[in-house]
């Protein structure tokens, strides 16, 4: 039986009630884009020509890149063309958009409008890029100790590459916006985006309109990933665009055909690397270089390949350690923003890393992690870029997974039964793998790390919250309402969280790198904490004044004095402050909001009910509505010397799975994985553990299936569900266990709970690893894998010859 | 007299579609005609079942069913009369004439109450972003009715839920809390659908009103959903170019993409002759064009039960409960799963032209990539083909269930008089699926004990093609097909040593 509270929006789902973009009716008025893609990676675009697509019954209109005010745009480099307009740079680049009456007839007619291509050379792989210099940003480095030295005295040495391939996000609900024209030049945006500030902030500068005319409204997104963090924008643009120029509403609903082909995917990697290490599997020395496709356009690529260069340490130790990392651009989609972010690619480098030297010493990888694993105190919990690294549960994490995953009897059970089945010639070696994770929370853009919450009391005791925080699913906007609910002593049914608007919340941070709770929470506590403060003063008053005197009775007559109160505001910016470390919850004039009443603590008999206290707030002039705003504090990484604090805090977590691989198919099958996650004190238990399995089994997904295929000219042909295979019902693990780890200690985020949405992912990598395992048991050289490890390449590493 | 509009029941309601609204998927005309925007689109292709509702078909008349065994018989015609989950993005209007359908809507009890599945989904956490929710809470409801329809209230078996939940992508949960919340239903709390939409009045009423067969003609517009070979045949003849539906679960998703549009078409599913099945002569089973792969599965399930195994890894329910054999024949792709088994198992063809009927073998029927031998508007109405005396049957994909295969692979053993003849076909290394006729001769013609596997893979390569694609390169499906007939062979020799053992 489930106690936490399900996720806000759960009954709505269930019902089919809940409303996402396309669900909207539509305005009689209204007109429905589609977008003509270029079927080329790189090409010259010589004509466009639109007559024949505008003869046909239906269609309004054909737009240009001409027709932009500006067309360009980009997260950290303004570098990407909303519309091609001279050269495409990717196949799948939006060309031209169509309008028309009906999405039918817009489907139909692209195909009318024709262009004409100069078809050029495109960069197709990391290693041509590298060659040709083809670089996004500069060469990035992160260094401790002296590598050269400490790699020439090792007395065990190993190099190996790490190819990595991207994957799709594969939000259900693809990417969407509604564009609504208002009087006076305004424009209403509905996206469905991990970033209203920054889709606001395109739309307004494409179009050319000053930023205060255009208001970004997210209710919910369908799915997000990261695919909606940077990449929702250009959508609303073209919306936007359209129902400016017909002033007509304007909606765009992509295909999933079209969404998988236009927007980026996880960036692909590949990554050389030379580890010295000593004869009892230690590792001594790390060099590694770290190169990722950026795709055709910056997009978020130089933020993604600090965070899998600040991550190349893991849960590990390294005393002497280089890590280099360099974007290319490639003539693909613009990589981008995916779960995990870099961290899964620094990560799963030093886990291949560690099952290289495992197979080297010859001991089993668990081994060899325990010995590298990063300690409480000393040099050994400092990280290679200078942070300490406090509240490490690893350890602990590492002994108590071993215990309830049973490893070691599993261990010399699977040696047994591979034992008998190389012997015997059966079709399935098993494997075991445990791997650990510890991700860092906080954008490592530092400007990054801030929120802002607007709260209103209404005058019957409910309460109405927006910050910036976008639902995607994760259940933001149900664990911000329970810590406010706490917080006032009222029940989580009288907090609504609305809508993500920002003509409410302004200046907003995407809902991203996990901290969408940890900032919009914290945001949201201080600024109800304003207003609990002012009712706290209250109150006191009320507790000695007759109930005939209130002012809801006689304020109307002015017979009575007007309550004041200070107008103090907590001024805190560590919502841990003040606050009580068992409750989270914060007194002020040692006033007790529960169940719905206020009391003194002293005397808890005599009681004001919440709602009456609003109401006499209200009659006395005393402000129901507030505002703060939350930043993450002591953080200084410095990005240029690769030095510094770059996280807040670091969740942390182990996961030991189990998979068989049929040796005459490749197929993997995961039997069994346990998960032992510290999350510190989850506000929401149920809603952690749905991230948990989740992103393991989204993570999954990349590690064995999720396999994108593109043609010689660089079009994805793996762009819908048929041809692209993320894990169903049938390939989560047979046995899954979740668990957390008590950890009361986390004093540095709100209320002492961690992030839960990307580190799980991680976790999956433990799968990949297995699946090494069960090979090596049948002496095959593992050195060859990639990232996804699909049924082809497992059967590469059983039948080399027959791939020559 | 025709009639010129569908006639449905929606969530006990009557419905009527005309004009052009006939060829439209039924997702987007409840989602923006009827504002039902519960149903969700995704993939428009049926690859995610996000588009879930639930179909009652309508009455088809006196089809005779005989497998051979009075317990399937009957279970064929329970799931007959059940409503079951089918994808709507791929169902053009038409073909759910005389249907009853249900979408989410349609569930909850009232406003305010929830039913017993999406208490359940709500409780065990089953839904985040909710894109996919609707598309679950109806294939998991489509489980529930078909239980309450075989009077089986006992708790659902995990291997159950992830079954009928096979056809449902969700990228958030990890499933795991899907599986709970299915593993928790009580299905004696739970109230069906039927009960709740389903009156006899209303299967009455459709009756009546969809006595006439449909017929809708207008400019650039042909729908039409006949009830008897006669009027089919007066249509082929009628129509210039015509195309022939059977449930549209590849049709469907080329109109959705843009690449051909269903704007001349016959549905075949008011034809009760075409719900037939039956034994054709002794170990010949006879299928009509009308029969899903849900209902074969079961048929075979005693018959023939590695046919109805692999029938499990076959795409999801909802296109199996509307898909059938003989589409999956005359769509002809090299990796049709069933062509395997059909060319192995000797099927036939039966069809009706403009004129006539005929019968062709099917080692005639596949001409070249997605070319077969049907003439223009000549409708295959059955199949048949022979029960093996032995068969194995292999599918490698990227993804385990519901996808499309890499490599099929078929290896079976006919009775031919006194004779025994090995029949190894495959899918995936050619523009067509294909027989391997020199490895079967090699087989045919020698001695078990003689026979080796390395002469026979030597004469097997010589005879496979196999491409390079999404789904692997010609070396990986090379190898697999390898890998997959070393093991049928050994399995199979194995099998008839150990026979002639117990002999």
């Amino acid at each position: 039986m489930k106690t936490s509270l399900p996720h806000d929006s759960s009954r709505t789902h269930v019902m089919g009630q809940s409303e996402f973009i396309d669900d909207r009716p539509y305005f009689t008025n209204e007109v429905h884009l589609d977008l003509v893609l270029s079927p080329y990676a790189k090409a010259e675009i010589t004509k466009i020509d639109s007559s024949q697509a505008l003869k046909i019954p239906g269609v309004i209109a054909v737009y240009t890149a001409q027709d932009f005010h500006h067309n360009y745009w980009g997260t950290i480099f303004k570098d990407q063309q909303l519309l091609a307009d001279k050269e495409t740079f990717y196949a799948g680049e939006p060309v031209a958009i169509i309008v028309a009456n009906d999405r039918d007839t817009a489907l139909l007619a692209k195909k009318m409008v024709q262009v004409t291509y100069k078809k050029q050379q495109p960069i197709n792989t990391i290693r041509e890029a590298i060659q040709k210099k083809s670089f996004i940003g500069p060469s990035r480095k992160i260094e401790r100790g002296n590598i050269e030295q400490a790699l020439s005295q090792s007395p065990q040495r190993l190099k190996g590459t790490l190819v990595i391939r991207g994957a799709d996000h594969f939000y259900l609900e693809s990417q969407v916006s509604l564009a609504i024209p208002k009087d006076n030049s305004n424009m209403e945006v509905h996206s469905s985006s991990q970033h209203p500030t920054e889709t606001q902030h395109v739309v307004a500068h494409a179009l050319g309109i000053p930023y205060h005319q255009v208001t970004c409204i997210v209710k919910r997104m369908g799915g997000a990933f990261g695919g909606k963090e940077s990449q929702a924008a250009p959508f609303a643009a073209y919306a936007a665009l359209v129902a400016k120029k017909l002033n007509r509403p304007a909606r765009i609903v992509l295909s999933k055909d079209d969404d998988m082909i236009i927007t980026g995917k996880r960036n692909p990697f590949e990554n050389d690397y030379e580890v010295g290490f000593d004869n009892e599997g230690r590792i001594l020395a790390l060099e590694a270089k770290l190169y990722s496709d950026g795709g055709a356009y910056a997009d978020l690529s130089t933020s993604i390949m600090e965070r899998a260069m600040l991550h190349i340490d893991n849960a590990y130790y390294i005393p002497n350690l280089r890590v280099e990392g360099q974007v290319c651009r490639t003539h693909f989609h613009p990589h981008t923003a995916f779960r995990g972010f870099g961290g899964p690619k620094g990560v799963a480098t030093i886990e291949k890393i560690i099952e290289d030297i495992a197979a080297i010493v010859q001991k089993d990888p668990l081994e060899i992690r325990k010995i590298n694993c990063y300690q409480h105190d000393g040099a050994q919990s400092i990280t290679h870029y200078g942070q300490k690294f406090e509240n490490n549960v690893l350890p602990e994490l590492f002994q108590e997974l071993e215990k309830t995953s049973r490893y070691y009897d599993r261990r010399k059970e699977i040696l047994q039964k591979n034992k008998i089945a190389i012997s015997e010639n059966k079709e399935l070696l098993h494997g075991l793998s445990l791997t650990a994770v510890k991700f860092g929370i906080s954008f490592t853009t530092r400007f990054l790390n801030q929120a802002n919450a607007l709260v209103i009391v209404h005058r019957d005791g409910t309460i109405q919250i927006s910050t910036g925080a976008t639902e995607m699913g994760q259940g933001v906007n149900s664990r911000i309402a329970v810590m406010v609910a706490k917080e006032m002593g009222i029940d989580p049914s009288q907090v609504l969280v609305t809508a993500t608007q920002t003509d409410k919340n302004g200046n907003t941070s995407p809902t991203a790198a996990s901290s969408g709770t940890d900032l919009n929470g914290a945001a949201a506590l201080l600024a109800v904490r304003k207003i609990k403060n002012r009712l706290s003063e209250l109150a006191t008053h009320l507790m000695n004044l007759p109930r005939e005197r209130w002012a809801n009775k006689t304020a109307g007559l002015g017979t009575e004095k007007e309550i004041e109160v200070s107008l103090f505001d907590p001024g805190e910016q560590d919502p841990n402050k003040n606050a009580d470390w068992k409750t989270g919850v914060a007194t002020y004039f040692n006033m007790d909001f529960r169940d719905g009443f206020v009391s003194h603590v002293k005397n808890p008999n005599q009681k004001i009910s919440f709602s009456d206290l609003v109401v006499e707030a209200y009659h006395n002039r005393i402000s129901l509505t507030d505002y703060a705003h939350y930043k993450f504090s002591g953080l200084s990484f410095d990005k240029l010397a690769g030095r510094g604090n770059a996280f807040l805090y670091f969740t942390q977590g182990v996961a030991a799975s189990e998979v068989s691989v049929n040796r005459l198919t490749g197929e993997i099958k995961v039997l069994r994985s346990d998960i032992l996650m510290d999350l510190g004190r989850p506000v929401n238990e149920d809603l952690d553990r749905g991230q948990i399995t989740g992103g393991f089994v989204q993570g999954m997904g990349w590690m064995t299936t999720e396999k994108l295929h593109y043609s010689a000219n660089g079009l994805l042909l793996t762009h819908s569900p048929s041809t692209y295979k993320i894990p169903n019902i049938q390939d989560t693990p047979r046995e899954f266990r979740v668990d957390f780890f008590q950890n009361d200690r986390n004093y540095k985020n709100v209320r002492g709970t961690k992030a839960s949405g990307e580190p799980p992912l991680l976790l999956s990598i433990s799968v990949w690893t297995a699946t090494l395992d069960a090979l090596r048991a049948a002496g095959k050289d593992v050195s060859k894998i990639e990232i996804p490890a699909t049924n082809e390449q497992v059967l590469r590493a059983f039948y080399p010859a027959e791939f020559s | 007299m025709a009639r010129n509009k569908v006639i449905f029941y929606l969530n006990g309601e009557k419905h009527e579609a005309s004009g052009h609204f006939a060829q439209m998927m039924l997702s987007e005309y409840l989602r923006h005609q009827l504002n039902l925007s519960g149903t969700k689109v995704v993939c428009s292709e049926g690859d995610c079942g996000a588009c879930t509702v639930l179909k009652l078909s309508p009455v088809t008349g006196h089809s005779r069913i005989a497998t051979g065994s009075k317990k399937t018989d009957s279970s064929i015609q329970t799931m007959r009369n059940s409503f079951l989950p089918i994808n709507s993005c791929i169902a053009p209007v038409a073909t759910l004439d005389g249907c009853h359908l249900i979408t989410v809507e349609a569930l909850a009890k009232s406003k305010s109450e929830l039913n017993h599945v999406q208490s359940k989904m709500v409780e065990h956490h089953g839904s985040q972003c909710g894109f996919c929710t609707p598309g679950f809470v109806m294939a998991l409801s489509g489980l529930a009715e078909k239980r309450v329809e075989r009077q089986d209230l006992s708790p659902l078996k995990e291997k159950e839920v992830r079954n009928a939940l096979t056809g449902n992508l969700c990228r958030c949960t990890g499933y795991a809390p899907i599986i709970e919340a299915g593993l928790d239903l009580n299905l004696k709390n739970y109230q069906s659908l039927k009960q709740k939409f389903f009156r006899s009045q209303f299967q009455e009423d459709l009756i009546q009103s969809c006595k006439s067969p449909l017929a809708i003609k207008e400019d650039r517009l042909s729908v039409y959903a006949p009830t008897s070979l006669p009027e089919l045949k007066r249509i082929l003849k009628a129509e210039k170019q015509i195309r022939i539906i059977g449930a549209a679960t590849d049709l469907g998703v080329v109109h959705n993409k843009g690449k051909t549009r269903l704007t001349h078409f016959i549905s075949l599913h008011r034809m009760s002759e075409l719900y037939e099945v039956s034994f054709l002569k002794k170990n010949m089973l006879k299928v009509g064009a009308r029969v899903t792969l849900t209902e074969l599965r079961e048929i075979t399930k005693e018959i023939c039960p590695e046919f109805s195994q692999f029938l499990d890894i076959f795409a999801s329910p909802q296109i199996k409960n509307v898909a059938t054999l003989v589409g999956n024949l005359v769509n002809a792709s090299p990796i049709g799963d069933t062509l395997p088994f059909l060319l192995a198992t000797d099927a036939q063809i039966h069809t009706q032209g403009t004129s006539q009927k005929r019968t062709l073998p099917i080692s005639n029927f596949f001409l070249d990539y997605r070319k077969t031998a049907l003439k223009k508007n000549e409708v295959v109405t059955h199949i048949s083909f022979h029960i093996p005396n032995y068969i194995k049957l292999f599918k490698v994909s990227t993804r385990k269930d519901l996808d499309i295969s890499a490599v099929a692979l078929a290896f079976s053993v006919l009775q031919n008089k006194k004779n025994f003849e090995t029949r190894v076909a495959l899918g995936g290394v050619a523009a067509t699926p294909i027989r391997l006729g020199k490895v079967e001769k090699y087989l045919n013609e020698n001695d078990n004990s003689e026979v080796t596997l390395r002469a026979s893979l030597r004469l097997l390569e010589s005879q496979i093609k196999p491409l390079s694609d999404a789904r692997g390169s010609a070396a990986f499906r090379k190898l697999l097909v390898k890998n997959l007939f070393t093991k049928a062979l050994t399995d199979y020799q194995a099998q008839s040593i150990s026979s002639e053992v117990n002999s």
